[in-house]
């Protein structure tokens, strides 16, 4: 079943006087449940690409559906709740709120709910469970090493529980041990609680944890051997 | 709500030198500016004493301090004649300094009996008895007592002058509450006074408001050709003459105060929009997660507000701690004006600081709410 489609998708912007086009009349299915990993070089419209899927920026031409969903038609207003129920983010650079604790960083996107506080209560244990941190609940993210504050950014991303979770270089400030176990996590939510995944990377190891690998390059998709991601 | 006020405290928490010298800023800035107003309250209530309508000041003419004025005491029999008057007062007045003052001190000698009769003051300690028998002893207002720390059984001296507590009263009219009430015949006969048979000024009651003008203009006709002709004006005028000065520099001050409340909301502005700037990321992270702008301008609307409201109350508190404990009062030409601590100068404290908040928190709020979410996939 198709969860995401976009349809000759095109974007361009602006830098200084160049007109730039990360995308051009892209068009892509991902089904629900799939993980779907994007690979290319630095401005080759990875994050652009991300940027429409997750309803943060809008499409010059073509159309972006989510779940059935047209994000085209809506409004900031719209694109913000549709946000806060369909969609977890998780950064390269973690993106925790400093001045909240680990529990409370993941507590953060159930207030836009309508939880009483034992609801919310249950649901951040649950993801701090899932993610294995819930001994460090009370920690603030510098005293966190950078695979916890990961883990605490994947537990936010998922306390909600959204249909899909889109990974924005999920490994690339992590050494090689946080990064296996960061990938092996996010497959184990793929696999086990059926979110759709969506990442972008330059790392090939973390591509290979992807059920489907595609390349994007100079505004183009193109279909990427695994045997040449393995 | 709950959370927006957590996430404003922490914020706040987290640069507590900032937040401290912020909020230091704001509270010197409130301080100055209640205490201003509190002046020009006091002020106001002194100019709208209950009996100002129905009573004329009878003065010498072209003399605008206590310290010259001399009037034969004669008079006051020739003035209780004129039809409409009710009562003559002859006042001595002795001050400290017939300049603007903040620690003014006012003798203020009159016949025991009249004076008891004719100014609106309750004593509230002490002797009455005491004070009509003693020649030497006082009846002294509580702001003046409070200030100077003097209770019934004091002595004070001032200069030549000495006196004995007998009483402290208190007054509707605020202008009585920071005198020395004493015998006519006692100042008169002070040594650097020392002016048997002269007055001040001689405070007539009228029988109606509304004669005023016609007893006033009988009265300097009446001493036109003596040997020292008289300007009668009504109390409120007299004392409108007599604070011109003290309400013009008022006047510039109240601007001047306002222009530190303006400088404060710049400062607060400032502040918090440098605290917005840093942290551009954390707004961006909130919008990602599908808050929506209200919300992220309820964090920095928060924020602006304690700073410049709990700013603005410290200086509010201190400034009426300060007026309270010290017991201030500015003396003008014997006009005694104390600084009024009454809630309404709390109020207007408080409401300007709302205000000065809500204007500071504009800018910084703006720009947080539109922090543009994608910054954060960009790697911002």
């Amino acid at each position: 079943m198709t969860f995401i489609e976009l349809q000759g998708v095109t974007k361009s912007y602006s830098k200084g006087e160049h007109r730039i086009t990360p995308l051009a009349d892209v068009t892509l299915e991902i089904k629900q449940g799939e993980f779907f990993v994007l690979l290319g070089p630095s401005g080759s419209g990875k994050t652009t690409l991300l940027n429409l899927l997750g309803g943060i920026d809008r499409p010059d031409d073509g159309t972006v559906r989510v779940n059935g969903t047209s994000l085209n038609s809506m409004g900031p207003r719209g694109l913000a709740a549709w946000r806060a129920t369909h969609v977890g983010y998780v950064f390269q650079a973690h993106h925790l709120i400093p001045v909240l604790t680990a529990y409370e960083n993941i507590e953060l996107p159930l207030h836009l709910f309508t939880l009483d506080a034992r609801q919310r209560h249950e649901r951040v244990a649950l993801a701090l469970a899932a993610v294995g941190l819930t001994d460090r609940a009370t920690h603030y993210p510098r005293q966190l090493s950078g695979g916890q504050e990961q883990r605490v950014a994947i537990a936010r991303a998922l306390v909600a529980d959204p249909p899909l979770l889109i990974c924005d270089e999920p490994t690339g400030n992590l050494d090689r041990d946080s990064a296996q176990a960061t990938m092996h996590l996010l497959r184990r939510l793929n696999e086990e609680r059926g979110k759709t995944l969506v990442m972008v990377t330059h790392d090939v190891n973390a591509a290979s944890f992807g059920s489907r690998v595609l390349r994007l390059d100079k505004g183009k998709l193109l279909e990427q051997p695994a045997e040449s991601v393995q | 709500m709950r959370l927006l006020l957590k996430l404003a405290y922490r914020y706040l928490r987290r640069r507590p030198g900032r937040t401290a010298l912020t909020l230091a800023g704001v509270a010197s800035s409130f301080l100055l500016f209640v205490c201003i107003e509190s002046l020009a309250a006091g002020l106001d209530r002194a100019l709208s004493g209950q009996d100002a309508a129905r009573t004329l000041i009878v003065y010498r003419m072209n003399r605008y301090c206590p310290q010259t004025s001399f009037l034969p005491e004669r008079y006051a029999k020739r003035v209780r004649e004129i039809e409409g008057v009710e009562s003559v007062l002859p006042v001595k007045v002795y001050l400290s300094n017939c300049r603007a003052s903040l620690d003014v001190v006012a003798f203020q000698g009159a016949p025991a009996d009249e004076l008891l009769a004719t100014r609106p003051i309750e004593v509230i300690a002490g002797d009455v008895e005491r004070f009509k028998n003693q020649p030497q002893s006082a009846l002294i207002g509580r702001e003046f007592a409070a200030r100077r720390g003097l209770g019934p059984g004091d002595s004070f001296r001032f200069g030549d002058i000495s006196v004995d507590v007998a009483g402290v009263f208190r007054s509707r009219d605020s202008v009585n509450e920071g005198l020395i009430l004493t015998h006519l015949e006692f100042l008169q006969r002070a040594s650097s006074v020392n002016r048997l048979g002269t007055v001040t000024q001689l405070e007539v009651k009228v029988d109606q408001a509304e004669n005023s003008g016609r007893i006033a203009r009988e009265i300097d006709a009446l001493f036109k050709s003596d040997e020292e002709p008289t300007d009668t004006r009504s109390q409120l005028q007299f004392l409108e003459d007599s604070t011109r000065e003290l309400r013009e520099l008022l006047a510039f001050a109240r601007i001047f105060g306002l222009v530190c409340v303006a400088v404060v909301l710049v400062l607060v502005a400032n502040t918090v929009l440098m605290s917005v700037q840093e942290r551009r990321k954390d707004f961006g992270i909130y919008a990602t997660i599908g808050f929506r702008a209200p919300h992220i301008t309820g964090v920095v609307l928060i924020e602006t507000l304690f700073l410049t409201l709990g700013g603005g109350l410290l200086g509010v508190v201190g400034a009426l701690c300060a007026i309270h404990f010290s017991h201030l009062s500015l003396g003008v030409e014997g006009v005694i004006v104390t600084f009024d601590l009454s809630p309404m100068v709390f109020v207007r404290g408080a409401l300007v600081a709302l205000v000065a908040a809500l204007l500071a928190c504009l800018a910084p709020a703006w720009r947080a709410a539109n922090t543009d979410p994608q910054l954060l996939l960009k790697g911002a």
